[in-house]
């Protein structure tokens, strides 16, 4: 489905170039083994849990890849880490929500254009137009990017959102990655009408729903629906089908609910496979760059690692101190208590 | 008097029945009880017990259905529901698409439609969304409609913390749905209680809201299916779980088994403390409170959720209400801050622990008049 | 702990048997769900089995050239008896520990 009109200028508009190829690549092998070895931290007890984007990776970097972060912002989910990667956001402080340091994430959300993770299923879409309406209100050209799942669009929020932002053109671009899943409910038990992109048309929106295991066409999606968005034509949708390869958490069993030929004829073909046999193919790059590519994965991880490994916990007082801007004496009265009675950290 | 389950409760099998039926003369009528009534008590975890009390209730109320995210396949993400789409069928037990919103209004619709609802949200911060209908519908169309459309529905929601989940999955709202008209709270401390309390829960013609510890899932405890209460008490009362002398603890779901260890450890340093689990958070069992404190004429109460207004709030008034000429020290509430709950690191300094409750209590100790 | 038994899974084209041509995994290992457990050569071909279970391998069976009969056991796994619900951990049961020790003089009246 297309019915975003063919109109985008601008330096964003080019083909992707060879060297910009080869950084995508190398953006997904980083997701890909920071992904997988987040699995393995929690396995080690490093950390508590995990919620893995295993399949996700050309939906995450290449709709990442489109951001302006001199002027756009992004509202995630908890299933994001590939974005938050490919944004350059400080991923010991974006990985210390899964070791359960604090909720949000430590890295700054303000200075990164990344919103605080979200655990709430749809939570932060209707952030989104809001953050789009003030650009509207105060002339600026920045775009809002929110993401969430085919789970996710069940929740009338989505609805309250898409409409709002279609009524009031807000530069939105609601990014649903459709990985098939929501824990163990099927998309087909999931979305009525089989697809989130056609509920567009409801809101007179464009949409766009195509390959999200295609990083290509992933970015030139994405870049497309920024430049109707950027221009003042209000919101786009665009749904990314793909493929929650793994299980919903750490803890999950997806044995329970799918078998493994499900799996496998489910997820299609595989996004870095794809990528890299695309480069080859173009004589893009060879196998000694796709072997330096993986070593830097696995030495970023490692890095990354050493860091959550070193993370202490968040003194106590944060607890008490961050609740407000301007707090109260109830709250002082019961932070003294708490340092008397309890303070571990 | 009621009398502490949890002392046939410790014992294992039959032969214990038979050593506790010469220390009380309650455990001996417990033990005719049992003989008569139920042949057998059964070791199992709350999930089991839960478990179990829903595969009944399904068989015994053909309209009876179950629903929400992942209740059905999967058997729910904590396994609660484990089973029983296969057993009863797709009709009774059945996945939703996920919205909270949806799988409340929805219960309206059924319960209307004269189907007893048993929905769950899959966590307590997943209420929130579903607030509308909870609090605008589910509690007053009763009211509105005079009567004539009673709202049977049982909403089952895994809640509190202590296992080092995501934001909203460790919240206590129990303050939140008791403060609204038309609904009633409860929550289980333990295997037996989960089993009996759902069971009851499930059968009656009002809104429930049914909490449940999933810190505690996992403990194992005997469940005596035919013997709900061995001393008698009420099916929406609270429950002494250990009798004392110097000082009543209240406490309601995960809580009350830190409140038990709490008194076994006072017990080393003199002092008998009286557990009462609430159990009912909305309607309040004010006799058993009144009775508990009349006798220890100390009291505190321990909750997880933030301590303004909070329902210990209510709990201390209630006491006060009852007990003031008596009373030897103002009521203590030792509870979680008024702070959004932690992330996992810090959640051990949000809980309650057994040092603030005792910092509690010996505060009422000491208290001097004047 | 329960073991998980996994038998050698039907290979598909009427073929009853298969002969282990390199084990992927060794007991004590923490395998992930579709994770190459096994090499396996029929009279058709050498494929590789996925794992259909994460879990620690407990036990394998048969050495490289082993023929196993399809339905017969390939491999067992160790789960936790108490498994995490769909986040968190399952609390430990700690004894008690304390700080606080209670001190009162308590006057019958």
């Amino acid at each position: 489905m297309d019915t975003l009109p063919l109109a985008v200028t601008g330096d964003d508009a080019g083909p992707l170039t060879p060297a910009q190829l080869r950084e995508l690549y190398s953006l997904m092998v980083a997701v890909r083994h920071l992904d997988t070895s987040a699995i393995a931290w929690q396995r080690q007890g490093i950390i508590p849990g995990y919620a893995p984007e295993l399949g996700q990776e050309a939906a995450q970097v290449g709709s990442g890849y489109a951001v302006d972060t001199t002027r756009d912002f992004v509202f995630p989910t908890y299933r994001e880490m590939g974005v938050a990667r490919t944004m350059g956001v400080d991923m010991v402080g974006y990985m210390s929500t899964h070791k359960a340091t604090w909720h949000g994430g430590l890295y700054d959300p303000v200075e990164s254009r990344l919103a605080p993770i979200q655990a709430v299923v749809a939570g932060s879409v209707l952030h989104a137009v809001g953050w789009a309406h003030g650009q509207t209100l105060e002339q600026k050209d920045g775009v809002a990017l929110t993401y969430f799942g085919d789970g996710a669009s069940s929740q009338g929020d989505v609805h309250e959102a898409m409409n709002f932002a279609a009524v009031m053109k807000a530069p939105v671009v609601f990014f649903v990655q459709n990985n098939g899943w929501a824990i163990s409910v099927p998309t087909d038990r999931q979305v009525a009408g089989g697809s989130v992109a056609a509920r567009a048309a409801g809101y007179g929106m464009p949409a766009l729903q195509i390959d999200g295991n295609d990083v290509v066409a992933v970015v030139e999606a994405t870049r497309r629906a920024f430049g109707h968005a950027r221009s003042g034509n209000g919101p786009v949708l665009i749904e990314a089908m793909t493929y929650r390869r793994g299980p919903h958490s750490t803890s999950d069993d997806p044995g329970r609910y799918r078998s493994l030929d499900e799996e496998r004829d489910g997820a299609g073909a595989d996004p870095l496979e794809r990528l890299k046999q695309r480069l080859l193919a173009d004589g893009a790059a060879d196998e000694a760059f796709f072997a330096d590519a993986l070593a830097a994965a696995k030495a970023e991880e490692e890095q990354i690692r050493t860091g959550i490994q070193a993370l202490g916990s968040r003194p106590g007082t944060e607890m008490f101190d961050l609740v407000f801007q301007e707090t109260t004496p109830a709250l002082q009265a019961q932070a003294a208590n708490w340092r008397e009675e309890s303070e571990h950290v | 008097m009621s009398n502490s389950i949890l002392e046939g409760v410790d014992a294992e099998g039959d032969s214990t029945a038979d050593s506790t039926a010469d220390s009380t003369a309650d455990s001996t009528v417990k033990g005719t009880a049992k003989n008569a009534e139920s042949p057998a008590t059964t070791v199992m975890s709350m999930q089991q017990a839960l478990n179990r009390a829903l595969d009944e209730v399904l068989a015994e109320n053909p309209k009876a259905v179950i629903f929400g995210e992942d209740c059905g396949r999967l058997g729910g993400v904590f396994r609660i529901t484990d089973g029983l789409q296969a057993k009863h069928g797709t009709q009774r037990v059945f996945d939703t698409p996920l919205a909270e919103s949806g799988i409340l209004g929805m219960s309206v619709g059924l319960a209307m439609a004269g189907f007893h609802p048993i929905p769950e949200v899959q966590f307590d911060g997943f209420a929130y969304p579903a607030i509308n209908q909870i609090v605008c519908q589910i509690a007053r169309m009763n009211y509105r409609s005079r009567g004539t459309m009673p709202m049977p529905i049982t909403l089952r929601v895994p809640s509190f913390g202590g296992i080092r989940a995501p934001e909203h999955h460790g919240e206590s709202l129990e303050a939140l749905f008791a403060h609204v008209p038309g609904l009633k709270v409860v929550s289980p401390s333990n295997p037996h209680e989960a089993y009996h309390l759902l069971k009851y829960a499930a059968t009656r013609p009002d809104p429930v809201i049914f909490m449940e510890p999933k810190s505690r899932y996992w403990q194992k405890g005997e469940v005596d299916p035919g013997n709900a209460d061995p001393s008698g008490g009420a099916p929406e009362g609270a429950k002494v779980m250990r009798e004392g002398r110097h000082l009543t603890l209240v406490a309601w779901g995960a809580m009350v088994a830190r409140c038990l260890q709490v008194a076994e450890l006072a017990a080393e340093d003199g002092i008998e403390i009286e557990v009462l689990d609430l159990r009912w958070l909305k309607p309040i069992d004010t006799a058993a409170l009144a009775a508990s404190v009349r006798k220890t004429r100390r009291a505190v109460v321990v909750h997880e959720a933030p301590l303004t207004s909070g329902l210990g709030a209510e709990v201390a008034q209630l006491i006060t209400q009852s007990c003031f000429d008596t009373l030897k020290a103002p009521v203590e509430r030792v509870t979680g801050f008024d702070v959004p709950y932690p992330s996992g690191d810090l959640e051990d300094e949000y809980i309650p622990n057994i040092d603030r409750i005792l910092f509690g209590i010996q505060r009422v100790l000491e208290y001097k008049r004047g | 702990m329960a073991e998980i038994s996994f038998p050698l899974p039907d290979l598909g084209e009427g073929l009853i048997e298969a002969t282990v041509l390199e084990w992927l995994v060794s007991p004590g290992e923490q395998v992930e769900r579709n994770q190459p457990l096994v090499e396996v050569e029929t009279t058709k071909s050498a494929v590789e089995l996925p794992s259909p279970q994460a879990g620690k391998v407990v036990r394998i069976y048969g050495g490289p050239g082993d023929k196993i009969n399809v339905g017969e056991p390939l491999i067992e796994f160790e789960v936790p008896d108490n498994t995490a619900g769909i986040v968190g951990t399952v609390p430990k049961e700690e004894a008690p520990k304390r700080r606080v020790r209670l001190s009162a003089v308590l006057d019958e009246d």
